[in-house]
This record gives structure tokens, C-alpha cells and sequence, in this order.
């Protein structure tokens, strides 16, 4: 008899440890938000080397468990293994570490070209000052209303590293909005660039971009690096990687490391990434109306982002000469989603006009956004760190 | 108006006018490299050549 009456209290605290006991609806919620990164990322392709790690870390996230047993299992229960690995998300390793390999990966030839695009990737950064005056007034705290804002740059390891620092608490919801604003940017831009467009101007044709010499490709991340350290340090971690990884590329001398940089290593750091921001998302700290309010201000973000972007192309061509006008459809690639933006910017295009390829001169605006976005970050963590 | 809003307000318009100059500035760092450094067609390397004639 007691042996039986043992067994059962065994089964019994074997069953309060697992999932079927301890699950809670908001952890079935976050399962279906994650199977639906999952389904989007395999079935329409959207961002799949980010939405497959953080669908499946959202998963992993949300098995639910005996928190107060102390199993050091769970993301936030220190020294679990999910913990020690979420620790490059919360001290801001990853991103810098992830601008590297964006650095060793990118071309700024067509910037370089036809300099004056760089202009677009500014315009653009009204997005993320937008969303912080509206985070603002929608009753969030500074700091926490500058993290919310950096979404509108389009750019996850720089959300996530200004969160890091302005506002740890809002990590989560704010990596999640960024990445998947990121992969519906095919979704979100196109109506803004054909309402905001005439016909004539959607079939307009740029001017070839001249051949940039290997001298100033060298020199350009060496400079960039300088400027930046010098007006905008905070943004350095961020800038500097992203100079540092570029000079690999372009010097000549350095393809293995630039290789390492632009492949295995920002492979690494992406599948670290994706996996614990996702695996962040634990519906207990997650499932807030403070994550809903972040999700609301992100889309808003990236709509004042590719706006401002079409607009400002619109004015800037009023003083250009008639050889130097800029097509309005690359103003959305201001935000530094590259290369997605730029590819909305050549498809739209290639609708209106079946022989114009806008590819080339939309990443000048894609690569600048990147800059323009950890500039802006640099300059919130200067006033609000 | 708050003063909260009218900080974020500061914030906001001295954050958009640092990254035209930023920007700016960096246009015009690019200009200069186009300027010093223009790009030349290169000549194919000559050395292979003469090795094979002074062999």
C-alpha cells in the first residue's frame, strides 16, 4: 500500500513538473505565434535565416515549466544554458559582431557612385524619431520610448543593441517587431511608393553610375570610421564593426578573414541571435499590452520611414538638373533593411517599365540607411543612456 | 505641452538635423575621394611578360 501511495505522490510531483500541468493560455498563444514564423519563413520565404530561429527559439521559449523548482532551464533563470547564451543579446555583443559580417558582405560602390543618395538614408531616419515622439506620447518612459523608436530603422541588431541599453525589459517585443517589420517590408511599402508616386515618375530612368575606383573603396570604411568616431562616438560599436568588416572586403589582403566575417561567423552570431530573442518571448514577461502598444508604434514607424523617404526624393528633384533626378521609388530603400527595400524599389520599377533597373541605385539608399540608423542610435544613447 | 513632449520634441529635431550633417559631411567626404582618387582603366600587369623575355 505505501509503495502505491509513494508511487503516486512520485507521478504526482512528476506531473506538476511538466508542461501539460504548468502550461498557461498564454503560453499556447506564443506557440502559435512562433509556428506562424516558422510557416512564413518556409512557406512565402520571408526572412527565413531570421524568422526560422526566432520562430523556433519562441518555442523553446515557451515550454512551459515549474519556474519556482529553480531547473535552470528557462532564459531568464540565471546561469541556465538559454541564459548564458541570451547574455550576447542583453550586453550588446551580437550586433556589433553581426555589423561586422553586414560590413564584410557589403558593396558601398553605388553610394560611393552617386554620393548624394546618401541623403535618402537620412531622410528616411524620420521614421525612428516619429516613433519616438509618438512612443512618447502614448505614456512611455524616454528611454523607453527611444528603443521603441530605433524600429523604424529597419534594422534588428541595431534595435536590439540601443533596447540593450535604453530599455533591457523591452528587449523582446522590441527585436520581435523590428525582424518581423523587416520581413513584411515587401508588404508594408509597395502601397505607400504608388500612392505617393505619379506614373511618370515610377517610369523614370537614372543615369548609369560611374566606375568607383578600388582606391576609394579602401579608403571609404577608413574615413567612415574616423567620422563617425569623431562627431558620433556612441555609435562606434555599431559604425566601427561595420567600417572594420568593409576594409576586410576591400582591401584585398584580408579575403580569408572577410570570408570568415561575411560567413561563418555572422552565421554563428545569427543563429545565437534569432534563437534567444525568440526564446525571450517567455509569455509570462511577454504577453503585455506594453507589447502590443511596441508592435502598433513599429508599423507606424516603418510607414513614417518609407513616407518621409518617398517625399523627400520628390523635393530634392525640384533642385537637381533634369540628367540628375532621382526616381522617386528608391526613397523607400532609405530604411536599412538590405537588401529587401532595394528589391521593392527594382520591382515596382520594373512594372512601370519593363527596362529600367533600379537595383543598382536603390542600395545607395539601402547602404546609407544602414549608416543613418547607428547613427541615429548613437545619438539616442547620447542623450537618453 | 508637457515638458516631457518638449525634451522629446529637442531630441528628435537635433537628432534628424545631426544625421543631414553627418550625412552631409560624409557626401562631401565622398566627393573628395572622387576628386583625389578618380577612377583609371588598368593597364595589365606587365611583369609576367618581361620574366618570359629575360628567361
Amino acid at each position: 500500500m505505501n509503495t502505491l501511495l509513494s508511487l503516486a505522490d512520485n507521478l504526482q510531483t512528476f506531473w506538476g513538473y511538466t508542461g501539460f500541468h504548468n502550461v498557461e493560455s498564454g503560453h499556447i498563444i506564443m506557440i502559435l505565434i512562433g509556428l506562424v514564423f516558422i510557416y512564413l519563413a518556409i512557406t512565402k520565404e520571408y526572412e527565413p535565416l531570421l524568422l526560422i530561429p526566432i520562430g523556433f527559439g519562441m518555442l523553446i521559449g515557451n515550454i512551459p515549466f515549474n519556474e519556482a523548482a529553480g531547473l535552470q532551464i528557462g532564459i531568464y533563470e540565471e546561469g541556465s544554458v538559454f541564459n548564458i547564451l541570451y547574455q550576447g543579446v542583453v550586453q550588446g555583443w551580437y550586433p556589433p559582431l553581426i555589423f561586422l559580417g553586414i560590413g564584410a558582405m557589403t558593396d558601398f560602390s553605388a553610394l560611393i557612385a552617386n554620393p548624394k543618395l546618401i541623403l535618402i538614408g537620412a531622410a528616411c531616419q524620420f521614421g525612428i524619431f516619429g516613433a519616438y515622439i509618438i512612443a512618447i506620447q502614448w505614456g512611455f518612459a524616454p528611454n523607453e520610448a527611444g528603443a521603441i523608436g530605433i524600429i523604424g530603422g529597419a534594422d534588428g541588431p541595431t534595435s536590439i543593441f540601443t533596447t540593450s541599453k535604453l530599455a533591457p525589459h523591452l528587449l523582446g517585443a522590441v527585436a520581435i517587431s523590428a525582424y518581423s517589420y523587416m520581413a513584411l517590408v515587401p508588404v508594408i511599402q509597395p502601397p505607400f511608393m504608388r500612392l505617393l508616386t505619379t506614373k511618370k515618375e515610377r517610369e523614370m530612368k537614372m543615369k548609369t553610375p560611374r566606375v568607383v575606383s578600388q582606391t576609394e573603396k579602401v579608403l571609404f570604411p577608413i574615413m567612415g570610421l574616423l567620422l563617425t568616431a569623431f562627431l558620433v562616438p556612441s555609435g562606434l560599436p555599431l559604425l566601427g564593426m561595420l567600417f572594420f568588416g568593409n576594409l576586410l572586403k576591400e582591401s584585398g589582403v584580408t579575403r580569408r578573414l572577410a570570408e570568415t566575417a561575411r560567413g561563418p561567423l555572422v552565421d554563428t552570431i545569427t543563429i545565437l541571435l534569432g534563437l534567444t530573442v525568440g526564446a525571450s518571448t517567455q509569455a509570462t514577461t511577454f504577453l503585455r499590452i506594453e507589447s502590443l502598444k511596441v508592435f502598433l508604434i513599429g508599423a507606424l514607424s516603418f510607414v513614417i520611414a518609407t513616407i518621409t523617404g518617398i517625399l523627400f526624393v520628390k523635393a530634392f528633384n525640384l533642385i537637381l538638373p533634369k540628367e540628375k533626378k532621382i526616381n522617386p521609388l528608391i526613397g523607400n530603400a532609405g530604411v536599412s533593411a538590405v537588401p529587401d527595400a532595394a528589391r521593392i524599389s527594382q520591382s515596382i520599377g520594373l512594372e512601370y517599365n519593363p527596362s529600367n533597373y533600379l537595383l543598382m541605385h536603390a542600395m545607395g539608399p539601402n547602404v546609407a540607411g544602414v549608416i543613418g540608423s547607428a547613427v541615429a542610435a548613437g545619438i539616442l544613447l547620447g542623450f537618453l543612456y | 505641452m508637457t515638458s516631457t513632449i518638449q525634451t522629446a520634441l529637442f531630441i528628435a529635431i537635433v537628432g534628424i538635423l545631426g544625421i543631414f550633417i553627418f550625412m552631409i559631411i560624409f557626401y562631401l567626404l565622398i566627393k573628395g575621394l572622387d576628386k583625389w582618387f578618380p577612377y583609371k582603366e588598368e593597364k595589365p600587369e606587365q611583369d609576367f611578360v618581361l620574366d618570359e623575355i629575360e628567361d
